[in-house]
């Protein structure tokens, strides 16, 4: 270890491995080591990545941001949603259909008691939202009208749309599995709407 | 003495005030670790509130932030700056008297921050919620720090300022920038301030500061401590002197753009986001520089670490620094940020730094400072092991099970199902999926915090064991002589022009179009090459300018306070001009003139009603940001579940903004509507009667506080000043229409069976609740229907009251 002064630490000839300097503070000496090679690496690569991002995104916009990209992602998902709907057809035997399939009734059990218990209460018998076991209903019992609550929710009456919460086979089930508790008159919330007639 | 040289005089140092900083860092890191188990064990068990709102997650949070880095590692960096600046300048404090002030000043307003956290005063933005008059009070003592340092290096008797000085003086400059710009606010009483900035404006203000105290309060320090006491216990040189100089100024004059990668996917501008990004990308080297610098200074003293607990302490806090330093650019990539955002993630990510690499670096100060203070060694090296490996092991559950929990509820949130809609929609799946690692994340730091009474043991006896010693030193009479350059010659040199040259190019680089851009990028690259060649060519020249700065105070401040403010300016002072620019109201001629108007009319924010501001007021209060987020991203997964993405119109009215940076429940920005009144009752009462595995905090007292109408006329009277558009006739009939909203709101809850004051606070949160993410709502009863509606007006509401549970009560 050779001391040398400060005016010669930048040529290369002279440049020797673990040299103290010159100066020392408090004891404290320094050696004026080359930086690690790959540690040069790390910093111009991350300035040139750093320049070609902007040029790529900014300045020549080659790549969509994130608004542009994301109207791409639901502009798909819209398209592939509307084939399943027209293959599938929804409607009142649809659903009536449904309500009979017991495994549909059970998965539309779970998401009733995940989802709608907090206002419907776990028989359906009502709190916040109308008691679903009697026979009066508030926005119609007809399994498309039931669907179509479900869907759009009633919001003034504190009912939330749930067709993007859950998607539409989750809401189908859920109506399936109200259709099913429907008349079955449990004590609770009284009754308010008109007289079911489907 | 003066037989033995003439030319020599004694230097006494002020040790006194670091063993004073040296014991409250102690005391309040316990304080600062005791709040960081009880925040976590509230998240673990909603109950660990006691009931009380003093204790609720939301006002306690701050402070156990704010103890943390404030009180703890801010004392621990005042004992070690006090100690080293003094050594390696070879000289005294400037004044005792400044010193002192400094202690105090800092332990009173820690104090403050105690006593006003709890009670709910708070400025509403994560590390700075401190309140104006608390603020002015640190402003106040940080100068007198800065006065006091600044004082000593005139005063020096070494001509070279040492890598950790350069530490030092960037830490008080920026610190002082930092926290006077995003606290300046307007104040409505002596406890409570609107910031001037509103929304976007002060989302950008926040997280540049938010993320330059991490820079400038958590990292520079300890750096500058590093390299005295690290270097000083591994009795070894610096590694590299010219690593210094580059990792140095790149950190300092980086890390200040990297504040918009906390607004990822945000409704701030693409292009900011993208700054965030970039510049945090390229921090990684800047800062693995600090962490080789350290660990390569090690080589040669490698069997200390088997012997030495303040070497292992040093060993695992400088690896763990570069641990977060290469996690830093990897979370601030925007598809990573996607995912990490939000999410406990994040809280592994900051305590990987707090608890690695700020804490363990001031334990092993302090194992090295006591015993020198006292003139002794270490009590008991045995207990200082043991409590490295607590610590460690308490760090790694810690960290562990947030990266665990956190990724689990990003790809949670973000699950889609062969329809392409939500596999998981009940948000709560994914809290109660967290359970167990919330549990873990406790043990860990229960650990942790236990560790620390091993510290406390072990300094205490070694202090008994020893006693107070005063140091001195013999240095020369007479000053070393100023340099002939003056700081004028330093700053137009060759090498200035060269990187303002660089700088001006960048920014201009940045702001061209797809034409000019490439020309000046390759001018860029010119500028670049020609600086190393002449580099090369003038063989020492720029080492010797260097030199010359690093003699030169003055300049080196001006230096590194221009670095700083670069990226800030360049960040900020855009992103004001464009929200001003957006139109506060949009009238039909307007978008006539310009069609583009009419996608803005659609967004733009109505000013929130008397009663409504009353409840935003509380929600900020209760630190309710602290767990929900008011920001929802251009995400399929995050419009299917909280509504349509959020744009920066809609929040360009809130003083301050509430994007929020956390979800531990669910967004609100759209939460208005979705619900009715009683459902927020309920929920707010307790949160278990509506969603059974919450683990929210309940919030009766909104039940029975009151607000007072007056103090809220007042307060809109002050936005007015931040241009919130209220008219003359708001203010004039502001307690008027908050009465009648309110009433609106309590008549529906009586037809519901529950009793409310219309002047409660409940009233005013329900109301704010309902306003988020929808227009105005009605401020009064409609007039009666004149033409009685065909559809069902059968229902008798008033039914609901013979219901036989009532609501109150569904509870369990």
């Amino acid at each position: 270890m050779s001391a040398n002064n400060d005016n010669t630490r930048d040529n290369r000839a002279e440049y020797q491995q673990d040299t103290v300097m010159a100066h020392e503070y408090d004891g404290i000496q320094e050696f004026d080591n080359r930086l690690p090679n790959w540690w040069m690496w790390i910093m111009w690569g991350s300035i040139v990545f750093a320049l070609g991002y902007w040029l790529v995104f900014h300045t020549l916009s080659l790549k969509p941001l994130s608004v542009a990209k994301f109207e791409t992602v639901m502009q798909k998902a819209q398209e592939e949603q509307l084939a399943r709907a027209a293959a599938q057809g929804v409607d009142n035997n649809f659903l009536v259909m449904m309500s009979q399939t017991a495994s549909k009734v059970t998965e539309g059990r779970e998401i009733f008691v995940k989802h709608c218990v907090a206002c419907h209460l776990d028989q359906g018998q009502g709190l916040v939202g109308p008691n679903l076991t009697d026979g009066v209903w508030v926005h119609g019992c007809e399994p498309m009208a039931m669907l179509k609550t479900v869907i759009d929710g009633v919001p003034a009456k504190g009912m939330p749309a749930w067709q993007n919460q859950l998607g539409p086979s989750r809401v189908q089930a859920v109506v399936a599995y109200v259709m099913t508790i429907r008349n079955t008159n449990v004590p609770g919330k009284a009754p308010e709407g008109q007289p079911c007639l489907f | 003495m003066e037989a033995t040289n003439t030319q020599m005089k004694t230097v006494v140092y002020d040790d006194a005030i670091v063993r004073a900083f040296s014991t409250i860092t102690v005391v309040w890191g316990v304080v600062a670790f005791l709040l960081g188990v009880i925040v976590a064990a509230q998240l673990s068990f909603w109950q660990a509130n006691f009931g009380l709102e003093w204790l609720s997650f939301g006002r306690l949070r701050p402070l156990h932030t704010n103890a943390a880095i404030f009180a703890f590692v801010g004392n621990g960096m005042f004992a070690g700056i006090y100690y080293s600046t003094q050594r390696l300048l070879k000289v005294r404090m400037a004044s005792d008297l400044l010193s002192w002030a400094n202690f105090w000043g800092w332990q009173l307003v820690i104090v403050c921050a105690a006593i006003s956290y709890p009670l709910g005063l708070t400025q509403g933005k994560e590390y700075a919620e401190l309140i104006w008059p608390i603020d002015l009070l640190v402003v106040v003592v940080w100068v007198v720090f800065a006065v006091n340092f600044f004082w000593t290096l005139a005063i020096r008797n070494e001509k070279n300022l040492y890598v950790a000085i350069w530490f030092y003086i960037s830490t008080i400059v920026t610190i002082a920038v930092l926290y006077i710009v995003n606290n300046l606010q307007l104040p409505t009483s002596l406890t409570h301030s609107y910031p001037i900035f509103g929304g976007v404006q002060d989302a950008l203000v926040q997280w540049w500061y938010g993320h330059n105290a991490v820079a400038f309060f958590l990292t520079t320090p300890p750096l500058g401590l590093m390299y005295y006491f690290m270097v000083k216990a591994a009795e070894r040189p610096v590694y590299s002197y010219r690593l210094s100089v580059v990792h140095f100024w790149s950190l300092i004059f980086l890390y200040i753009w990297a504040g918009p990668h906390h607004l990822l996917y945000t409704a701030l501008p693409d292009w900011a986001q993208t700054l965030g990004m970039v510049f945090s990308i390229m921090l990684w080297a800047p800062s693995w520089g600090g962490m080789l610098n350290g660990l390569l200074t090690l080589r040669g003293s490698w069997d200390k670490l088997r012997t030495d607990p303040v070497i292992k302490f040093f060993v695992v806090a400088v690896t763990f620094y570069g641990m977060s330093t290469f996690e830093g650019p990897l979370l601030s990539i925007k598809s990573v940020s996607a995912l990490g955002h939000y999410t406990d993630w994040i809280i592994g990510h900051v305590h990987g730094g707090a608890l690695g690499w700020n804490s363990f670096m001031t334990f092993g100060i302090l194992y090295w400072l006591v015993p020198r203070l006292y003139g002794t060694k270490l009590y008991s090296t045995k207990l200082a092991e043991l409590h490295f490996w607590v610590g460690t092991i308490g760090i790694l559950m810690y960290v562990v099970s947030m990266w665990v929990s956190g990724v689990s509820q990003g790809l949670f949130w973000r699950a889609l199902d062969a329809e392409g809609f939500l596999k998981y929609p009940d948000f709560i799946e994914g809290l109660s999926n967290s359970t167990a690692m919330y549990h873990t994340r406790l043990l860990g730091g229960v650990l942790f915090f236990l560790g620390s009474f091993l510290l406390v043991y072990n300094l205490l006896m070694t202090a008994r064991q020893g006693k107070p010693v005063t140091v001195s030193v013999q240095v020369p009479a007479r000053r070393p002589a100023a340099d002939r350059e003056s700081a004028w010659q330093l700053l137009t040199s060759a090498p200035m022009m060269f990187m303002m040259g660089l700088i001006v190019l960048s920014i201009w680089f940045g702001a061209a179009g797809s034409m000019l851009s490439p020309v000046l990028l390759a001018l860029l690259i010119v500028i670049s090459v020609a600086m190393i060649i002449s580099y090369g060519l003038q063989q020492k020249r720029w080492g010797h300018w260097y030199g010359l700065i690093e003699r030169n105070a003055l300049v080196f401040t001006l230096l590194a306070l221009l670095a700083i403010l670069v990226g800030g300016a360049v960040e900020i002072i855009p992103t004001v001009m464009a929200s001003n620019k957006v139109p506060l109201q949009i009238t039909e001629q307007m978008i006539a003139a310009d069609p583009a108007l009419a996608e803005t009319a659609k967004w733009v924010q109505k000013p929130y009603s008397p009663l409504e501001l009353a409840g935003r007021d509380i929600y900020v209060r209760e630190g309710c940001y602290l767990c929900h987020s008011q920001m929802i991203r251009p995400f399929r997964h995050e419009v299917l579940r909280y509504g349509e993405y959020s744009r920066m119109e809609e929040s360009l009215l809130d003083h301050p903004f509430q994007w929020g940076s956390k979800r531990t429940g669910l967004d609100l920005a759209r939460v208005g509507g979705k619900y009715d009144n009683l459902w927020h009752y309920l929920h707010l009462m307790d949160p278990r009667q509506t969603s059974p595995a919450s683990n929210m905090p309940t919030y009766k007292h909104f039940k029975t506080a009151t607000v007072d109408a007056a103090v809220i006329t007042h307060r809109m009277a002050v936005q007015v000043k931040l241009g919130v558009p209220y008219t003359d006739e708001d203010l004039a009939l502001a307690g008027q229409r908050y009465a009648s909203q309110a009433e609106l709101i309590t008549d529906d809850l009586a037809a519901k069976s529950v009793t409310l004051a219309p002047n409660s606070e409940m009233t005013a949160v329900i109301a704010y609740l309902q306003r988020l993410g929808r227009g105005p709502q009605p401020l009064e009863p409609a007039p009666p229907a004149p033409i009685p509606a065909a559809a069902p007006v059968t229902i008798a509401p008033e039914t609901t009251e013979a219901a036989p549970a009532t609501p109150v009560a569904a509870g369990n």
